[in-house]
């Protein structure tokens, strides 16, 4: 289980959440987990939108805000009591759902390159659940065209319309595989903090 | 026509639509991951 206050490295994909059941610390099953919803500021986890179980439930009015997650275990997410569940136009207005959704979406550097559309979005667990980067159905510039790769990307993530953009750099960061994206990430995101403070003694 | 192809067509229209329902239903269900405020194209 990841508990919002601890650190853990621990990565999973947004998809592998959705679905999940919602259950109290008494014991009741309050809903399931419809979409995850973060800042593209800091990438921080923002919090749930619900619905309620069956295939033709219907979306819930209320939301899970982050603060009232107990614990994201592997079968279900913990939350105190339903009494801290938010409206739903709190976590994710609808305008700004409708816009923000980044799965399908292409990335392309910010030099013009396409590296190939989001399947996923990974996630890592710390002080807070955060996207850490993006899996994605690499394009031919990745020389790895059709294979499904992870891509790092940096505290600020540009989120808007059909396109993504990431630094260049983020193509000398893939991953193949989940268990090695954590250190390609770091590597990532220090170089990037390295390039800030070069610039700025310049 | 015989009743019996009126029968088996509504069956037919009935089951097509009910698979369209459930293709639609669980797309719903793949759930989205939503991005808000920041960044730009």
């Amino acid at each position: 289980m990841i508990p919002p206050s601890e650190t853990s490295a621990i990565l999973l994909r947004a998809r592998e959440l959705a679905g999940r059941p919602v259950v109290t610390l008494g014991g009741e099953l309050e809903a399931e987990i419809k979409d995850v919803v973060f800042q593209s500021d800091g990438g921080r986890i923002a919090g749930f939108t619900l619905r309620n179980e069956g295939l033709f439930s219907r979306a819930r009015k209320d939301a899970l805000p982050w603060h009232a997650v107990h614990g994201v275990g592997r079968d279900a997410v913990m939350i105190r009591d339903a009494g801290q569940l938010v409206p739903a136009e709190e976590i994710a207005p609808k305008q700004a759902a409708r816009k923000g959704n980044v799965l399908d979406d292409r990335v392309l550097t910010d030099s013009g390159r396409e590296l190939g559309t989001v399947i996923d979005v990974v996630l890592q667990g710390g002080a807070g659940l955060g996207v850490v980067g993006y899996e994605i159905e690499a394009s031919a510039a990745l020389g790895t065209a059709g294979r499904r790769v992870f891509i790092p990307l940096p505290d600020t993530v540009a989120v808007s319309g059909e396109n993504l953009i990431v630094p260049a750099s983020a193509a000398e960061f893939v991953s193949e595989d989940l268990s090695g994206f954590g250190a390609a990430v770091d590597e990532f995101r220090t170089r990037l903090r390295e390039g800030r403070d070069e610039g700025a003694q310049n | 026509m015989d009743w019996w192809v009126w029968v088996i067509l509504a069956v037919i229209v009935l089951v097509v639509l009910l698979a369209l329902a459930v293709v639609v239903q669980r797309k719903r269900r793949r759930g989205r991951v939503i991005g808000l405020g920041g960044g730009g194209e």
